[in-house]
């Protein structure tokens, strides 16, 4: 057997990252060839005062997709940068009102790790469980809110399994507590409806990667509201309203605006069109035994299907796959191998986690790809079960 | 095709990982009624790969060698490769088995080897089941 073409590939991890929109890289690479725009956006010359309208105009698209104002927000190297200073910066803003957040166990490990550096520092951290299901429920959060209680975090869309919770309502729980409400939007934005001027949402993180944007830049939004705010966690600048100072990253933000505006106009049948996708999915696995959906079937972005399957090795699994691109049910853990935190939480055996498999569909997958996908992956799962013994199922 | 391009379309499996992997000729189980048949099984409780390892003999001659297994990629090609090294040998040889040679040909991650080890283990215990040259030759 020759080694595999590189050229070949189906892609279905979107989830991880999305091929860059064609006019977004158009956007970019007149940001980069542009002689007008070499100039440093904080200059008050006219190259500068160019570089600054571009950064204005990406804000601009960027909050009408948010529905917020421009002004609440500051732009990031990413989703992980967004999620330390919301929670790191929020809870400094806060610390004299008292030291207690609240996340939750499935959440990405930008939030996870950002709540055990303020853990090492005095602050209190509650991680509630999701249900079987990856769902938060109102009740849960309600036990876990403190007089003491700052900062609650809870993901939009799980990137493992797409599970969707009911921020509006977690949201309003906050806000009737004076709490802040902190959501990690990253899977969201650009795909699903957001209006945080109707969201009872405080902070809200992005990264432009997973709609179509450029590697490398994201967002943070932030509420203008009393109480509300972040202690910066970089100094140097007065840039981003000395909230993440440093020369923007101009071509990556004007990337990131277009990228807004191209999902503003296409988002409901984006949707339709993930929708079909899921279904075609989930329609061609049914006569296959064994196999269980982890997450929510109620309530989820349809982008998103995380599968086991009975009796299989996940990392044999994935090699079976090729050139079909996955993730595994190891996810954010692929290279440790270790079975994913957020399936562990759900209840799944490190057996059933490990050979889960994350399939994630966008705006450029066909349906012939989730053909090709679910042909390699009934073949695979029925190879791999023929070698096993008995026991192993 | 030059070294970068070959390590990224390979990725962490060397091309015999691969194509053991892809061709496994000696997955399932042994033939009854073929001859003696040797039977041994272990398995790794942090990886949760079991394996199941059958020798057919005639005499002190390996007639055939099958294999189950759930596991990795690098243990699957490992025991596809043993079989196929060993079919028509001599239980003696089958004995002096060397996983680190294996390891090597297969260019196994040094982080697999307890997982690899599973395979010694079993290929001995076959051999104590098949006894010595002279002893015992109607194993089950």
């Amino acid at each position: 057997m020759n080694a595999p073409d590189n050229s070949r590939i189906v892609y279905l991890d979107y989830a991880a990252t999305t091929p860059i929109d064609a006019a977004v890289l158009e956007e970019m690479t007149g940001c980069l060839r542009e002689s007008a725009s070499y100039g440093n956006p904080s200059a008050i010359h006219i190259a500068g005062r160019r570089a600054r309208w571009k950064i204005d105009a990406a804000r601009e698209d960027l909050a009408r997709l948010l529905g917020c104002s421009a002004r609440c927000l500051v732009f990031t190297s990413g989703a992980t940068e967004a999620d330390n200073l919301a929670i790191i910066g929020a809870a400094r803003f806060r610390a004299h009102r008292g030291r207690h957040i609240v996340t939750v166990s499935t959440e990405h490990k930008a939030v996870l790790e950002a709540c055990a550096a303020l853990a090492k520092e005095g602050w209190d951290v509650t991680r509630i469980d999701p249900d079987t299901d990856g769902l938060v429920s109102p009740e849960a959060l309600a036990d876990a809110l403190r007089p003491d209680t700052q900062l609650v975090s809870i993901m939009h869309v799980n990137n493992e399994t797409g599970v969707l919770q009911d921020i509006a309502r977690l949201g309003r729980l906050c806000r009737e507590r004076d709490v802040l409400f902190h959501v990690d939007a990253a899977q969201s934005v650009g795909k699903l409806p957001i209006d945080v001027g109707d969201w009872p949402v405080d902070l809200l993180s992005l990264t432009a990667h997973k709609f179509h944007g450029p590697q490398g830049v994201g967002a943070l939004y932030i509420a203008d509201r009393a109480g509300c705010g972040v202690v910066p966690l970089l100094h140097g600048g007065s840039q981003e309203r000395r909230l993440r100072p440093g020369t923007p990253a101009l071509a990556l933000i004007a990337g990131l605006g277009a990228a807004a505006r191209i999902a503003s106009g296409r988002m409901a049948s984006d949707l339709v069109h993930v929708r079909r996708l899921h279904d075609r999915l989930l329609g061609g696995l049914a006569g296959l035994e064994g196999i269980r959906r982890n997450g929510s079937v109620t309530s989820n972005y349809p982008g998103i299907v995380n599968i086991s399957a009975a009796g299989v090795e996940g990392e044999s699994l994935m090699l079976a796959l090729e050139p079909v691109c996955v993730s595994s049910g190891s996810a954010c853990n692929s290279q440790s191998g270790e079975p994913s935190f957020v399936l562990k939480a759900l209840g799944r055996t490190d057996r059933e986690a490990q050979a889960a498999i994350r399939f994630s569909f966008g705006r450029d997958t066909h349906a012939d790809d989730v053909d090709f996908a679910l042909r390699r992956y009934v073949a695979a799962v029925t190879r791999l079960r023929a070698l096993a013994p008995g026991q192993a199922a | 095709m030059s070294d970068t391009s070959r390590a990224v379309a390979l990725g962490p499996y060397s091309a015999a990982v691969r194509r053991y992997f892809a061709e496994p000729a000696h997955g399932g189980d042994p033939d009854p009624g073929a001859g003696n048949v040797w039977t041994a099984e272990a398995s790794e409780p942090a990886s949760g790969a079991i394996i199941r390892l059958s020798v057919t003999t005639a005499g002190r001659r390996i007639r055939a060698m099958r294999y189950r297994v759930f596991g990795c990629p690098h243990l699957i090609a490992a025991l596809e490769r043993c079989c196929e090294r060993f079919e028509g040998e001599s239980l003696e040889s089958l004995a002096e088995f060397d996983l680190v040679e294996l390891m090597r040909a297969l260019q196994v991650p040094v982080d697999k080897t307890v997982r690899m080890l599973l395979i010694e283990d079993v290929i001995r215990s076959v051999c104590k089941l098949a006894g010595r040259p002279g002893e015992n030759e109607t194993g089950t």
